[in-house]
């Protein structure tokens, strides 16, 4: 019996072995890539503890700063998680449960913060809120915000809405909307069936979008880096800018250590007192909810949710467009630098992507179809690590296991960084494909193997066309984020230019606003087509199934 | 005063029309089934009544009261959904106690009702248990405990039983006809199993494609059902085309494919007009004389066994005979078959064919 | 075409036992409804017989060979679940052939099979439609057009019909039979609905929590039940608690009021606690004549081809009788009837450990 090529491969994957090793192989590559080097950095307390002794506990003015520096990352972090709530859940509630003409383009814009890398977002949202420098010639800003702690806030608040409004928006449409339908039957008001009976069931995804939220502000380097000196500012420091400016290496590790430490007890806090908290309902007012239920309090809410969607986190990030039309165009820009950085950032994000696809996808599935094994339940909590760990301590962390603390330049950097683009944008891969396959019934891939199909062709018959899109999804994600990232990579090494490190130096170091403003917009552009390529795409999915 | 009242209702889900200029009244007290295949239109209709949808045209009243612009919760009704509803996060009583709840009555109130309800459907015990931890058939009697409680007189039932194994089915629609005439309460029950619709309701109203097929008690509907898609749809029937031959007061002679002839005894159809006549499988005998047929297969039913024939003039017929006797007959045997001419229905033929009038989907 | 043989069978979930110690064989070419209460462990079974779930003790037998190292994929036993599981993105034809497909058939062969699939289950005019465009009894076709055409030697349905609407699925039941029948194929087909395996069984076996409770054919299961559960799942019956009083040729049995019925010649001995079940469509109503007590007709069910009447009787409880709708003649509800029926047709049971209305439970 003649076997063709593909046959017996097909045959020598499925045998058992085979698939164990497989398994084997992807989990190392995420502990020894991903998890081990991301907390390495924690060992440094138990190796060095000397030194951060002498050098920093006993050095009262580096300990002023450290703390002070994280009790504004911390207190920027909380008031921005609390307002992307109160904001992100009517927005959630309108992309969710109604339908209107232009839905489709709400959809789309909540995203575009999430198309811009941050630094052109700092530098944007800057310029647009903030009291800038003489030397800066800006007709149209606001200039109503001096204090960099409001800035910095306004600043997050761009880029962490759609992160919270995405994961409130996903556990809505799991809850069944007769839930609040048999509320109503019953005689509660529209607001009152929402308020006893829908946002009870809503706990998982308010604990998604706060963790979220949450570690993506005290994350957040380039554009905080940018933002702060585009209005000149030197004495404010949020932790990731701290970390960004410090030299020593014990201050680094300290910083870092105690930046991982609080971000993973206050998370796990937060996610216990969330699910455990009840809210009791006993006491309804009936009229009052009536009354706010119906006619013009519910427009009022959605139009608010629209308009802040509008004033507050749409035109700060794309203000700087209008910033290179109103402003002189400089001289001294050097287009052949900024060309290499956008090749570097684009080779890296590509190679970055690649890998987390061929090492992501396996992961995900095993953790999807495994749910009840202690295994595939530890390493999809040990996924979500990197996420939460601010990424310019993820950096220096890396940089610290690969290469113990020693300068590094040329190739060698830009591998380093990569990996540590991989430490944080494999998270967004795996979660995102183990979420597509979770939603799909088994039932679909076991009939296939009662067919006769092995299971890698089942995968790759039935399976994989109903994950496509969610494949892609979590590819652009990783794509951009990886585009986008700033800390991490000044973190370990300010020799490697990508684009948003060429803006952060052309703001802080060079002054050169409006090279900074045309390198944004060009970013802006590229990024925001990739986003655009992924709506088709996902729409594409929708309609073919 | 009739209870509901709907004129003209039309429901457009875009180009789809799902309900077709719908008029329907309900008595006060009456326990009302609308019966139908899936698609034909009764789940919109009874959303329209409760309110969850508003209708493309045409007037809801419910005891008199024009039902334009009141939103689902001033409707005074209660609604049992077909997948349950039960409110996860709350205990089996606190779901029952959530119509008391929201209207805020005091606390002794709220636990009295509940009580009273859960008692009637015989879950009292269950009280403290979270719906997932009870069974089908216990999820649903609290679904109804709960819309009880709410002490609305008019009561939408949207396909309860449909989710439940057919035996726990049996034995629910009992308690929902029983417990609902105890409490003197109109009903609006959503079916598309005529077997349930027919033990349970006072009148029957058939549905299809979006609009009234025709509506009548279950005794009207199965013995002299004025379509023959009721025919067909409530209960199994032969469906036997042929001509009228001749017809008189007291009896008429229709005459089949092969050319022969049985005889019915009413028979609106006029002589040469081409016609269905409808006789149910246990109104048909074989015998030592009648129609030719020969026997395709036998198929058991516990206390009976239902033979299928096909006639001499091309037609299905199938009859039926007790169980013992069932070893009596065999496939490829011939057999006469007389009908019971009381029982036969006779109908003008459909324009689009048999088959397509009868069509389930 | 395989016998399939299960031995000693036995499932855990946590605390609950699917399947319990289960012993089945399915014969050559059969067609065995596995019959019981959502939550008796049907699924399971059916789970384990193809190979997607592996059972903690016992062994799966096909034509005498143990299968527990034998992959789904190379089984042949083909599933087909309760929901169908067409694949959204592929086209009736592509669905058909998916079996064909994998196993590599060559071209003509594959054309031959799809035709003759597409005419068995009359959807010749639509191969080229998606799932999502078809009616709840196309994909019910479709699914069994697949599962037929994949060459498998075994048919797995699980509660094929459930999703279909009730006329419909009276409809289908001969159809579904008919296309298993006409390839040869062993089919198990699991149902909760006692009128669906009735129809369509060779023969049915009864399951509950986890174990088989009774194996035969249609008539045997219906007539002769080895449980009172049986008796009332299996058509409904009425059931009368005594002790044996006498056995000559057939068996009278005492109630705690005074009351004697008859029954059927029993293994209990004489001072025995039993349980006597007749079926609902074998107890006599009348208004004159013999009886074993009286009762007041409490409600009159109309439901079509037949009449329920529900007869309270006083001490003990409530007796139906299913007669044919045309026999009800003239009681009506209030009446003073007497209750009756023939040795012959009642079963005498041991009472069962834990109670009649436990044993009688369905969830």
């Amino acid at each position: 019996m003649l076997m063709s090529r593909l046959e017996r491969a097909t045959e020598f994957v499925s045998k058992p072995v085979v698939r164990k090793l497989w398994t084997v192989s992807f989990i190392v590559f995420f502990l020894c890539f991903v998890i081990v080097p991301t907390l390495f950095v924690l060992t440094y307390a138990f190796t060095n503890w000397g030194l951060i002794q002498d050098e920093v506990i006993q050095d009262p003015e580096i300990m002023s700063q450290i703390w002070t520096a994280i009790g504004n990352s911390f207190e920027i972090a909380a008031i921005v998680t609390i307002i992307d709530i109160l904001v992100g859940l009517p927005m959630a509630w309108i992309l969710v449960r109604k339908k209107f003409r232009g839905k489709e383009l709400l959809d789309t814009l909540i995203d575009m913060p999430l198309a811009v890398p941050t630094a052109a977002l700092g530098f944007s949202a800057a310029i647009f809120w903030g009291i800038t420098p003489a030397d800066l010639t800006n007709p149209l800003g606001l200039k109503i915000v001096s204090s960099p702690f409001i800035l910095i806030i306004l600043l997050h608040i761009i880029f962490s809405y759609p992160y919270m409004v995405r994961s409130l928006a996903a556990i809505l449409e799991q809850i069944d909307q007769t839930f609040e339908t048999a509320g109503q039957t019953l005689g509660a008001s529209k607001l009152t069936a929402v308020r006893t009976i829908t946002l009870p069931l809503f706990r998982a995804g308010l604990v998604t979008g706060i963790i979220l939220c949450f570690a993506r502000s005290l994350s957040e380097t380039g554009g905080t880096v940018a933002a702060l000196a585009t209005i000149s500012n030197v004495d404010f420091n949020t932790a990731p800018t701290l970390i960004d400016s410090l030299k020593s290496t014990p201050a680094l590790a300290f910083t870092s250590i105690v930046l991982i430490i609080l971000a993973l007890v206050l998370l796990v806090i937060v996610a216990i007192i969330v699910k455990k908290v009840h809210i009791p309902f006993r006491k309804v007012w009936p009229r009052p909810e009536k009354i706010l239920s119906r006619g013009l309090s519910p427009k009022l809410k959605d139009a608010t949710s629209v308009l802040f969607l509008v004033f507050i986190v749409l035109i700060p990030s794309f203000f700087v467009f209008t910033f290179v039309f109103t402003s002189e165009p400089s001289t001294t820009a050097d287009w052949s630098e900024f060309g290499q950085s956008l090749i570097n950032s684009f080779f890296i994000a590509g190679v970055v992507t690649v890998i987390d696809l061929a090492f992501g996808i396996p992961l995900a599935l095993y953790i999807a179809k495994n749910r009840s094994k202690w295994l595939p339940e530890t390493l999809d909590i040990l996924v979500n690590v990197p996420l939460i760990v601010p990424t310019v301590a993820l950096g220096f962390s890396l940089k610290l296991f690969w290469t113990g603390g020693t300068p590094v330049t040329g190739p060698f950097a830009i591998f380093l960084v990569m990996l540590a683009h991989i430490a944080f944008t494999y998270p967004l891969m795996v979660r995102n494909v183990t979420g597509a396959v979770e939603e799909i019934d088994p039932t679909y891939e076991e009939t296939a193997r009662t067919l006769g199909a092995k299971p890698v062709q089942g995968f790759r018959r039935v399976l994989f066309p109903m994950i496509k899109a969610s494949i892609l999804a979590g590819a652009i994600m990783a794509f951009t984020r990886s585009l986008g990232e700033t800390g991490a990579t000044r973190a370990i090494s300010t020799t490697v230019l990508t684009a948003p490190n060429y803006i952060v130096n052309l703001i802080k170091l060079d002054n050169d606003y409006y090279t900074a403003a045309l390198a944004c917009i060009i970013v802006i552009v590229i990024s925001f087509g990739l986003m655009l390529a992924l709506r088709y795409l996902t729409r594409r999915r929708k309609g073919a199934i | 005063m009739p209870e509901v009242s709907l004129k003209n209702i039309t429901m457009r889900f875009g180009k789809v029309v799902a309900v077709d200029e719908v008029d329907l009244t309900i008595h006060d007290g009456e326990y009302v089934t609308i019966l139908g295949p899936s698609g034909c239109g009764k789940t919109t209709l009874i959303r329209v009544i409760a309110g969850i949808l508003e209708p493309t045209q045409g007037e809801v009243h419910i005891a008199g009261k024009s039902m334009k612009g009141v939103p689902i919760e001033e409707r005074d009704l209660g609604y049992v959904f077909q997948n349950i509803a039960l409110f996860p996060h709350m205990t089996v009583k606190m779901n029952a106690a959530y119509g008391p709840t929201v209207k805020d009555r005091p606390m002794e109130e709220r636990e009295q009702t509940a009580r009273k309800y859960l008692e009637m459907v015989k879950l009292l015990d269950k009280m403290s248990m979270f719906p997932s931890e009870l069974c089908g058939g216990e999820q649903q009697k609290a679904s109804l405990a709960r819309a009880l409680a709410t002490g609305a007189k008019l009561l939408l039932l949207d396909e309860p039983l449909s989710a439940l194994d057919a035996r726990v089915r049996v034995d629910l629609r009992y308690e929902l006809r029983r417990i609902t005439k105890n409490l003197g309460l109109t009903v609006v029950h959503v079916t598309h199993d005529q077997e349930e619709a027919m033990s349970v309701s006072d009148r029957i109203v058939v549905m299809r494609a979006g609009g009234i097929v025709e509506s009548g008690t279950p005794e009207q509907l199965y013995t002299r059902p004025r379509d023959v898609f009721t025919a067909n749809f409530v209960g199994e029937t032969n469906l036997l085309e042929g001509w009228v031959k001749e017809r008189h007061e007291g009896g008429s002679w229709i005459e089949l494919r092969d050319n022969s002839v049985i005889m019915v005894e009413s028979c609106d159809p006029q002589v040469g007009e081409a016609v269905v006549v409808s006789v149910r499988p246990e109104f048909v005998f074989p015998f030592t004389d009648g129609l030719l047929s020969r026997i395709e297969y036998l198929t058991y039913l516990g206390t009976f066994s239902r033979v299928s024939a096909r006639s001499q003039s091309d037609d299905l017929v199938e009859f039926d005979v007790p169980s013992i006797e069932g070893k009596l007959y065999h496939p490829g045997q011939e057999v006469h078959l007389m009908f019971n001419r009381k029982a036969a229905v006779v109908y003008p033929r459909p324009i689009e064919g048999v088959s397509e009038a009868v069509k389930l989907e | 075409m395989p016998v399939v043989k299960l031995q000693g069978i036995v499932k855990q979930y946590g605390n609950i036992k699917a399947s319990d110690g289960v012993d089945l064989e399915v014969r050559n070419g059969e067609y065995l409804c596995l019959l019981g209460p959502t939550g008796a462990g049907k699924t399971t079974i059916l789970r384990i017989i193809s190979g997607l779930t592996k059972p903690d003790h016992g062994s799966v037998l096909f034509d005498g060979k143990p299968m527990d190292k034998v992959e789904p994929e190379d089984r042949r036993a083909v599933m087909l679940s309760q929901t169908y599981a067409l694949f959204p993105q592929l086209t009736v034809a592509e669905n058909i052939l998916f079996g064909p497909d994998i196993r590599q058939y060559e071209e003509e062969v594959k054309e031959r099979t799809l035709a003759d699939m597409l005419d068995l289950v009359r959807l010749t005019h639509r191969p080229d439609a998606f799932p999502s465009e078809l009616s709840g009894g196309m994909m019910q076709r479709t699914a069994l057009a697949r599962a037929l055409a994949s060459g498998a030697s075994v048919l797995l349905l699980d509660e094929p019909l459930r999703a279909l609407d009730a006329r419909l699925r009276i409809s289908l039941r001969h159809e579904v039979r008919s296309l298993a029948k006409s390839m040869g194929i062993t089919t198990i087909h699991v149902t909760h609905d006692q009128d669906e395996a009735l129809v369509m069984a060779d023969r049915i076996a009864v399951i509950r929590e986890g174990k088989v409770v009774q194996v035969g054919l249609p008539g045997e299961v219906f007539d002769n039940p080895a449980t009172p559960f049986v008796a009332n799942f299996v058509g409904q019956s009425n059931f009368f608690v005594g002790e044996v009083e006498e056995k000559k040729e057939s068996t009278s049995i005492r109630g705690d009021s005074g009351q004697v019925v008859l029954a059927r010649p029993c293994e209990q001995r004489l001072g025995e606690k039993v349980v006597v079940g007749v079926k609902v469509g074998n107890t006599e109503v009348h208004k004159e004549g013999e009886g074993y007590f009286d009762g007041t007709v409490e409600r009159i069910l109309f439901e079509g081809r037949n009449i329920y009447l529900d007869v309270d009787v006083p001490g003990l409880g409530r007796y139906s009788s299913k007669i044919p709708s045309w026999r009800l003649g003239r009681l009506s509800v209030g009446d003073r009837v007497k209750i009756n029926w023939s040795a012959d047709k009642a079963t005498v049971f041991t009472m069962p450990p834990e109670g009649l209305e436990k044993e009688l439970r369905v969830e």
